[in-house]
């Protein structure tokens, strides 16, 4: 109970620090499991279950405002419930945790609603006291409670559906290459989102690139992305050469 | 206008910073789909509209006004629209000079700030941070922490305070083709960086054989071909390429983040359960 409590707040944390202050970007699986890693001593298991959810959602995080799987509470339980029967139990139930999620999250900013019509009484009236004291104490409330109440529940009450499925994942060893699979699979997804808001069809020859420098000559991430800044800073300075003189 | 009245309007560096700390903590808190950061925008100006409009009908007249929708990228494009905001009003620009403004900038903004910071720089910190982690070092998520923690405290104080020295200059400073080339240097180093993780990250190979009883002058041999080491020798990474090009295919054509995640859950659930695909 108490364990639920402390990963409840942590959640609305999440949702907070991308709200607000961004120090941290909380609301990513990464960041989400690593800290429930820690908070239960399980420091491994957060980076399991973070790294391969991370990777999952990758791009799809690319524009602001836009309704996607709850990776955040995903990390948080995934994390927890890991800890209790194993990693493949833990991204099991991630995976569906963070799809029913997401219709929450339509909810709640449908719901906040309600500040926007409460500021327009406010700044009718001029009162801007009033106004301060509703974003400093509820405007986040709605967005906060909607991640940290379904974390309380799962964790507080959860424990029979884990020792089930734990139970078939036991006698159903082909269940787990399947998830094991999908779970490796999944990043295409986010990289196809990547994609499709950038202009492929104008710079194919940069995407090439980047898969030459990865598939033939093995070079490293970090590699990529330093040999990609210098490409760009070439390309620009030949192409605006003419206009700078 | 007089000269008294111009310096009362000037705002000493603790209410500058007021407002700065206020956008910092709850910009987009009470983020809806009818007005989106409309809230946040209106607290992190209170403070400055106070100032700048003593007279209690002017200040409700700003207050209401400064409640209209607005939604740029919070983190890069925001804060150069509130620095700008709040020079303006402190020259004692009408609201609809202000409100032409934030309407003006916000959208191309939200375009650079999106690409730039969620699309570029986050999925590149994010992957490595990642791949870090799941190789169990601790320094992978550590790492990421440290990417966003101060360089992002530390570009928003920075465009802050430059949009607020520049005050309606923003407008020239931002046009002449800076928006569109900063975008163009953000796709090219995003297109080669997904084009090298690709291959990297995304996971699919094949533990199909294909197994062929010859007779080799009388005697029955079996050939086993290993399909991967064939695709390989075509193409390495040839799955993961494909995989990603179905997704992107998929989105293309108007299908949902959604249905093409339970298209990939499924094809590689049931191809990893019937053993078509090895698991990583």
């Amino acid at each position: 109970m108490f364990i639920a409590l402390i990963l409840a707040i942590w959640a609305y944390y999440c949702v907070y620090d991308i709200l607000g202050p961004t120090l941290i970007m909380g609301f990513r699986p990464l960041i989400s499991a690593f800290v429930t890693g820690l908070i239960i001593g399980d420091v491994q298991m957060g980076l399991l279950i973070g790294g391969t959810l991370e990777l999952m959602a990758l791009g799809v995080y690319t524009y602001g405002g836009a309704t996607i799987p709850d990776y955040t509470v995903g990390g948080i339980l995934g994390t927890y419930f890991g800890h209790q029967a194993g990693f493949e139990v833990g991204i099991a139930l991630a995976i569906p945790a963070a799809l029913l999620l997401t219709q929450v999250d339509i909810l709640n900013r449908f719901l906040n609603f309600i500040f926007v019509h409460r500021a327009d009484r406010y700044a009718e009236e001029g009162n801007d006291k009033g106004f301060d004291r509703m974003m400093v104490w509820t405007s986040h409330i709605i967005w906060g409670l909607s991640r940290a109440i379904p974390v309380f529940l799962a964790i507080a009450f959860g424990e029979a559906v884990v020792r089930a499925v734990s139970n078939f994942f036991g006698s159903n060893p082909w269940f787990n290459n399947g998830i094991a699979v999908a779970g490796g699979i999944l990043p295409a997804l986010g990289f196809a989102m990547l994609l499709k808001i950038m202009p492929v069809e104008k710079y194919p020859a940069f995407l090439l690139l980047g898969f030459i420098m990865f598939a033939y000559l093995k070079m490293p991430l970090v590699g990529i992305a330093i040999a990609a800044v210098a490409i760009a800073l070439v390309y620009q300075q030949l192409k605006y050469r003419s206009q700078e003189g | 206008m007089t000269t008294a009245e111009v310096t009362s309007r000037k705002l000493t560096r603790s209410e500058l910073m007021r407002a700065f700390w206020r956008y910092v903590f709850l910009f987009q808190c009470g983020w809806n789909y009818e007005r989106m950061q409309s809230v946040g925008y209106a607290y992190t100006m209170l403070p400055v509209l106070k100032k700048t409009r003593p007279d209690p009908e002017e200040f409700k007249e700003a207050f209401i006004t400064n409640l209209n929708f607005f939604n740029t990228n919070p983190v890069v494009g925001a804060p150069l629209i509130i620095g700008a905001h709040i020079a303006l009003e402190e020259a004692g620009a009408s609201l609809e000079t202000t409100e032409g403004l934030k309407i003006g900038l916000m959208g191309p903004l939200a375009g650079v700030g999106d690409t730039l910071l969620w699309a570029l720089y986050n999925s590149i910190i994010f992957s490595i941070g990642s791949v870090m982690a799941l190789n169990g070092q601790v320094l992978g998520p550590i790492f990421v922490i440290l990417m966003v923690l101060f360089p992002y405290l530390a570009v928003r104080y920075w465009q802050f305070t430059w949009a607020y020295k520049q005050g309606a200059n923003i407008v020239t400073q931002l046009g002449g083709g800076v928006i569109a080339r900063v975008t163009e240097f953000a796709t090219i180093v995003g297109l080669i960086v997904v084009g090298g993780f690709i291959p990297s990250i995304v996971r699919l190979t094949t533990s199909l054989e294909w197994t062929n009883v010859v007779t080799v002058r009388g005697e029955e041999v079996t050939q086993t071909v290993n399909i991967q080491q064939q695709l390989d020798a075509i193409l390495p990474y040839m799955l993961p390429v494909l995989v990603t090009a179905l997704a992107y295919w998929l989105l293309k054509r108007g299908k949902s983040p959604i249905f093409v995640l339970v298209v990939l859950l499924l094809i590689g659930f049931i191809g990893g359960a019937l053993g078509i695909f090895a698991p990583p």
